[in-house]
């Protein structure tokens, strides 16, 4: 009890949305919501949870993951215990100073130098002058940004913004840290020094909330992990435990933002996806695959109410919310018959050149003209496996031809044999 | 740092609860983060004449420019009194806190908005973004001031012990754009026609302010009622305590103030309502 950093006690959330004002998932989609908005403003407001009774205590120096899907509540969670926005009900109480870091570089003034914005910045952490003037050095020094201290961080790479936000935050030295996705920038080897300054703040008796859809970061640098699913707590417990639960969880549940067309109540639609599946080509029940490989994606649906020629929409959403490519049947010529009959229908991908991460599938029923929109969820995770490969190469990898006009040399040829190496 | 484990009765640093009570306008809280206020002010000195070429010059040469311009339309052509002053520096002791209220309002107005980023992300009192913003143009104040002197070297004014009183209305000054600028800042989080109002706000406010012209142009009966606006309060002050016409009239000053302190103590209250709400709607 005594050795309690931060208690949390019935924490809850309520958010009131209006109609309409959900992320859509076409330009289409936006502006007819916001067409039919004008005329339905004042009805119902739709609330929500984005947060619902959690309770869980962090003992000093403990280091503890939460992972959840989108819109589970893990960045809610992150913004009320930063004091950012304020619960609906509940309490909570932090023991020590706090630090959050829930995307760095927000502080940052475009056209301020580097050695004005850490004084700026460290102010808006509330640090005082004199705090920063004795960090100074060491902040430059962590940051690598040497010589261009004193030019305006708008002609900074994107590289070195994000060193220099992080090593001012870091040296704020909290006792309680708040990080939310902030090891998922910069390049790996900054990202490394991140870690083991994390883990030393760690040592030093430091307590640690890591939000992260890294799993792997997850489960090397935590020692307990809060499953968050649509703002309840799930699990609380050893990380490798709650990732199984995570990616088990994952099966199929109704996407947030079509909540303003059609509910999040599946039982009420008229058709909804009631499994989905991932095999390899050899027919196994796999997810994770490497670059290169094809997937099947075995869909099973429930239908209640006749749906005149559903057009089914496969995507991979990456797990920095990337959405890196679509399938459907009415752009591959496939007509589903009108009719209310349960079917099943599969998939077999082209060779997935995605690059290194996980990816969640989310499956949509639309009519073939891609307006009416009959079932939205999110399905499976899969992971994509490849040594180089990771987001810094971008969505997907597919190997190039290369000339060299003036040497009259053509090396594709041996440019393939390279990436072949690779799968 | 202190270290307090082993101890079960401690309390916590932090205690977060939905707001229970109706009002709390945590004054220590606002003092302990009086370093960022530095610093926003600084910032937004610092990055308004960057990357411009004749950098704080705008602030002499801005006031300068309109005051020429009311001299020759109001001055010379609409022959407008001025109290007996020649009409230069009569409209330029206006201009000064004139120009200060309509850029610090301007700027507090649109602040929250502007300020996205950090109130999504990180928590201070959300108060300091429109304080900062009332407080910067007062770098601007002091530049024009400069040129104030100037002036009144030229025509040969020499300044009466009223000058001493000049910071009170400087800061009353203030408290009149942070007054407006708190009701303006919250209520454009939520509506941005706000941010489409406050330049017709100001440029209506501005003829209704004794500024091209001198109060005694306003019948008497009609004084009261025009001294509800707070700026006719400053500007006699300013009038009064620089160019030493005759005293003031202090019910003017007096009316003037007690609004101000009415809209400020009001959009205080506003403003921490609606301060909870912010991160969620901005």
């Amino acid at each position: 009890m005594s050795n309690t950093a931060i208690r949390v006690e019935k924490l809850s959330k309520e958010y009131q949305v209006a109609g309409g004002n959900f992320r859509n998932d076409t330009l289409r989609d936006t502006i007819m919501d916001g067409l039919k908005s004008i005329f339905r403003r004042k009805e119902n407001p739709h609330s929500f949870w984005a947060l619902k009774d959690v309770t869980f205590e962090v003992e000093r120096g403990q280091m503890v993951g939460i992972i959840g899907h989108n819109g589970a509540g893990k960045s809610t969670l992150l913004k009320i215990l930063s004091r950012i926005t304020q619960p609906t009900l509940g309490r909570a109480e932090l023991f020590g100073r706090v630090g959050s870091l829930l995307e760095v570089g927000t502080g940052f003034h475009q056209e301020l130098t580097g050695r004005e914005n850490i004084y700026l910045n460290g102010a808006i952490i509330g640090l005082t002058r004199d705090q920063i003037r004795r960090k100074f050095d060491a902040i430059v020094d962590f940051a690598e940004v040497g010589e261009f201290i004193d030019t305006p961080v708008k002609h900074y790479s994107s590289g070195m913004y994000v060193r220099l936000a992080f090593a001012v935050s870091a040296h704020l030295k909290p006792e309680i840290l708040l990080l939310d996705e902030v090891l998922s920038v910069g390049d790996i080897q900054f990202q490394r020094k991140c870690l083991a300054y994390t883990e030393e703040l760690r040592k030093s008796d430091a307590t640690i909330l890591l939000v992260s859809h890294n799993m792997f970061a997850v489960k090397s640098m935590c020692s307990r992990v809060i499953l968050l699913s649509e703002g309840k707590m799930k699990f609380d417990g050893p990380p490798s435990a709650a990732i199984q639960m995570y990616e088990e969880d994952s099966k199929v549940s109704p996407l947030s933002w079509a909540r303003s067309s059609i509910g999040t109540d599946v039982s009420k639609w008229d058709i909804y996806l009631k499994e989905m599946d991932t095999f390899d080509e050899n027919g196994n029940n796999v997810n994770l695959f490497n670059h290169g490989e094809r997937m099947k994606v075995r869909l099973e649906f429930d239908v209640r109410r006749t749906v005149t020629n559903p057009n089914v929409l496969v995507s991979f959403i990456r797990s920095d919310n990337v959405a890196c490519c679509n399938f459907n049947t009415v752009m591959d010529g496939i007509t589903i018959p009108s009719g209310s009959n349960d079917f099943v229908i599969e998939l077999l991908t082209p060779p997935l050149k995605l690059v290194s991460e996980s990816y969640t599938i989310y499956v949509l029923v639309r009519d073939e003209k891609f307006e009416r929109l009959y079932c939205a969820q999110a399905g499976k995770i899969f992971h994509v496996r490849h040594d180089l490969l990771n987001t810094h190469f971008g969505v997907f990898h597919e190997p190039g031809e290369w000339f060299m006009p003036n040497e009259g040399v053509d090396h594709q040829n041996n440019f393939s044999k390279e990436v072949r190496v690779h799968d | 740092m202190e270290l307090t484990a082993g101890n079960p009765l401690r309390k916590p640093s932090t205690v977060i609860q939905p707001r229970k009570r109706l009002f709390e306008l945590d004054l220590n809280e606002i003092w302990s983060y009086r370093e960022l206020l530095y610093f926003l002010v600084w910032r937004d000195v610092l990055v308004r004449y960057k990357q411009t070429v004749i950098g704080i010059s705008w602030a002499v040469l801005q006031p300068l420019l309109t005051m020429a311009i009311f001299a020759i339309i109001f001055g010379k052509l609409a022959n407008i009194p001025s109290d007996g002053k020649p009409y230069p520096v009569f409209a330029f002791a206006a201009l000064l806190p004139w120009n200060y209220f309509s850029q610090a309002l301007s700027r507090s107005g649109t602040s929250l908005v502007g300020e996205r980023n950090l109130i999504t992300k990180i928590y201070f009192p959300r108060l300091l973004i429109p304080l900062a913003a009332s407080v910067s143009p007062v770098v601007d104040l002091f530049f024009s001031f400069l040129v104030m002197v100037a002036l009144m070297m030229w025509y040969g004014i020499i300044p009466t012990l009223g000058l001493l009183i000049l910071p009170l209305f400087i800061v009353l000054a203030l408290l009149t754009a942070l007054a407006v600028g708190l009701w303006a800042s919250a209520l454009n989080v939520k509506y941005r026609d706000v941010g489409h109002t406050i330049p017709f706000l100001v440029q209506a406010w501005m003829y209704a302010s004794p500024i091209a012209y001198p109060v005694s142009m306003i019948p008497e009966k009609w004084r009261l009622l025009y001294s509800l606006n707070p700026m006719v309060g400053v500007i006699e002050g300013f009038r009064w305590s620089m160019l030493g016409s005759e005293r003031p009239d202090f019910l003017i000053i007096v009316v003037s103030s007690a609004v101000m302190t009415v809209m400020l103590i009001a959009g205080l209250l506003y403003f921490k309502r609606m301060e909870q709400d912010f991160a969620d709607i901005i």
